[in-house]
C-alpha cells in the first residue's frame, strides 16, 4: 500500500467515524422535545455549500468570512482571504454583501510557487442573491447568486495579478425533517481572468456542484457534512479541462446569540486528477485541504 | 478590444443580474394587502396565533404595550422589525403559500407566535 493509499483511507475511516458519531447523537436526541427546536436560517448551515436563506427584510451584519486553503504536493502552503463583509437584505427576496479582502500567504519550498510568507490587502468582493423559487411552493428552496471580484494578488500564489473573477451559483435546499434535517445542493461555475507581470491576460474557470447534509442536533447548534466536486479548466467556457477534485468533510453551525452565529468547515481533498498525471490527488488546480469560518455580528 | 471584453464581461452579467433582480423586487403587487394586527404585552403575543388568506400580500401592525422594546422577526415570513415601547411597526409581507410562519421577540425568545395562512 503507497503511502498515498494509507493516507486517503485514514481519511475515509476518519469521516466514517465521525458520521457514526454523528448518526449516534441524532438517535439520542430523537428523545429531545422538538418543540425546543425553531426554524433556523439555512445559509451557513451547509459549509462551503451555501443555503437558500437570503436574510430578512432590513437585517444588516457585519461578517468577517476567512477562506483557508492548505497543502500542495510538495513543502509548505497555506493561503487564506478574509472577507470583511457588510451583509444586508433590502426586500424579502434579494440579499446584498460588500466588502474588501486580506490574503495571508505561507509558502516554503512549492513547486512552482516562490516562497513568500506575507498578508496584504487584497481586493474586493460584492455579492448579489435572489430568491427565485420559496419553500412552501416546492419542497426545494432556490437562490441565484453572483459574487464578482477584483484581487490585486493571485489567489493561490500571492504574485502581484490583476485578477477578476466571477463566482455564480445555484443554491438549492430542503428541510428534509421540519427545523431539524436539511439538504443543501449548489451548482457552482466561477470564471477569472487575471493579467500577470509579462501584461498577457489568460483565463481560467472552474465548475462544481455540491450536495450537504445538516442536523440541527440541539437547540441552534446544526452539525453535517458535505462533498464537493469540482473541475478546472483553461478559458472561460470549459475549453481545456485541466483536472479534477472531490472533497470531503464536516460543517459546523452555532447561532450563539441572537445576533451572533459562527459557522465552520473543513474539506478534504479525498480523490483527484491532474490531466497528464497519474497521482492520486489534483494538487495542482486544488489545495489538499481548505476550511472556511465566518462570524456574523447582526446590527 | 479582446481583453476589455474579457474584463468587463463578468461585470456586464452581474449589471444585468443586479437590474433584473431590481425589477422583480420593484414590480408593484396589483392586489390590495389584507391588514391584520397583532400586540404584544406582558412578552405575550395577542392573539398568539393569526389568520390571513394565501397568495396576497399582508400588512401586519405590531403594536408593542410593554414597557422594553421588542423586535418581531420570522425566518420563514423574512422579516425582522424593533418596536419601541409603546409604539406601533408596520410590516408588508408577501403573498404567502398555505402554510403556518412561526414568529417571535427576537429580544425575548420565548415570546413566540404562528401566522396561519390558508
Amino acid at each position: 500500500m503507497t503511502r498515498a493509499t494509507a493516507r486517503l483511507l485514514d481519511h475515509r475511516l476518519a469521516y466514517l467515524g465521525a458520521a457514526a458519531a454523528i448518526l449516534a447523537t441524532v438517535v439520542r436526541s430523537e428523545a429531545q422535545d422538538d418543540s425546543a427546536f425553531h426554524e433556523i436560517e439555512t445559509k451557513y448551515i451547509f459549509g462551503f455549500t451555501i443555503g437558500s436563506s437570503v436574510g430578512l427584510e432590513g437585517e444588516k451584519a457585519f461578517e468577517p468570512i476567512t477562506v483557508g486553503r492548505f497543502g500542495k504536493r510538495t513543502g509548505t502552503y497555506a493561503a487564506t482571504e478574509t472577507v470583511l463583509e457588510y451583509e444586508f437584505t433590502p426586500t424579502q427576496y434579494m440579499q446584498i454583501e460588500l466588502g474588501p479582502t486580506v490574503s495571508y500567504y505561507n509558502v516554503h519550498n512549492v513547486t512552482d510557487i516562490a516562497d513568500r510568507s506575507m498578508a496584504s490587502l487584497n481586493g474586493f468582493v460584492g455579492e448579489f442573491r435572489y430568491l427565485v423559487l420559496d419553500r412552501g411552493l416546492s419542497p426545494f428552496a432556490v437562490t441565484f447568486a453572483a459574487e464578482p471580484e477584483w484581487r490585486s494578488r493571485d489567489e493561490t500564489t500571492g504574485e502581484k495579478v490583476v485578477n477578476y473573477e466571477l463566482e455564480t451559483r445555484v443554491e438549492a435546499d430542503a428541510e428534509l425533517i421540519k427545523n431539524r434535517l436539511f439538504l443543501g445542493l449548489n451548482l457552482l461555475y466561477e470564471p477569472e481572468t487575471t493579467r500577470a507581470d509579462l501584461g498577457a491576460w489568460s483565463n481560467e474557470s472552474t465548475f462544481g456542484t455540491s450536495a450537504a447534509l445538516a442536523f440541527q442536533i440541539i437547540p441552534k447548534v446544526v452539525v453535517g457534512a458535505e462533498l464537493w466536486y469540482l473541475r478546472h479548466y483553461e478559458g472561460l467556457a470549459f475549453s481545456t479541462f485541466t483536472g479534477d477534485a472531490v472533497f470531503l468533510g464536516p460543517t459546523f453551525y452555532w447561532k450563539i446569540s441572537p445576533k451572533i452565529l459562527v459557522s465552520a468547515a473543513w474539506n478534504t481533498q479525498v480523490a483527484g486528477h491532474e490531466t497528464g498525471s497519474v497521482s492520486a490527488l489534483n494538487l495542482m488546480d486544488f489545495s489538499r485541504q481548505r476550511a472556511r469560518l465566518l462570524l456574523e455580528f447582526e446590527f | 478590444m479582446r481583453m476589455a471584453f474579457a474584463v468587463l464581461n463578468p461585470f456586464a452579467g452581474v449589471l444585468v443580474f443586479v437590474t433584473t433582480m431590481l425589477a422583480f423586487s420593484a414590480s408593484p403587487h396589483a392586489q390590495q394587502p389584507d391588514a391584520v394586527a397583532i400586540s404584544v404585552k406582558g412578552h405575550h403575543f395577542q392573539p398568539a396565533e393569526i389568520r390571513a388568506p394565501a397568495n396576497r400580500p399582508l400588512i401586519l401592525r405590531v403594536k408593542n404595550l410593554d414597557a422594553t422594546p421588542m423586535e418581531f422577526e420570522s425566518v420563514s415570513l423574512r422579516v425582522e422589525k424593533v418596536v419601541a415601547p409603546g409604539g406601533e411597526g408596520v410590516i408588508n409581507i408577501r403573498p404567502l403559500a398555505p402554510g403556518r410562519y412561526e414568529f417571535m421577540d427576537d429580544f425575548h425568545q420565548e415570546t413566540r407566535g404562528t401566522l396561519i395562512v390558508q
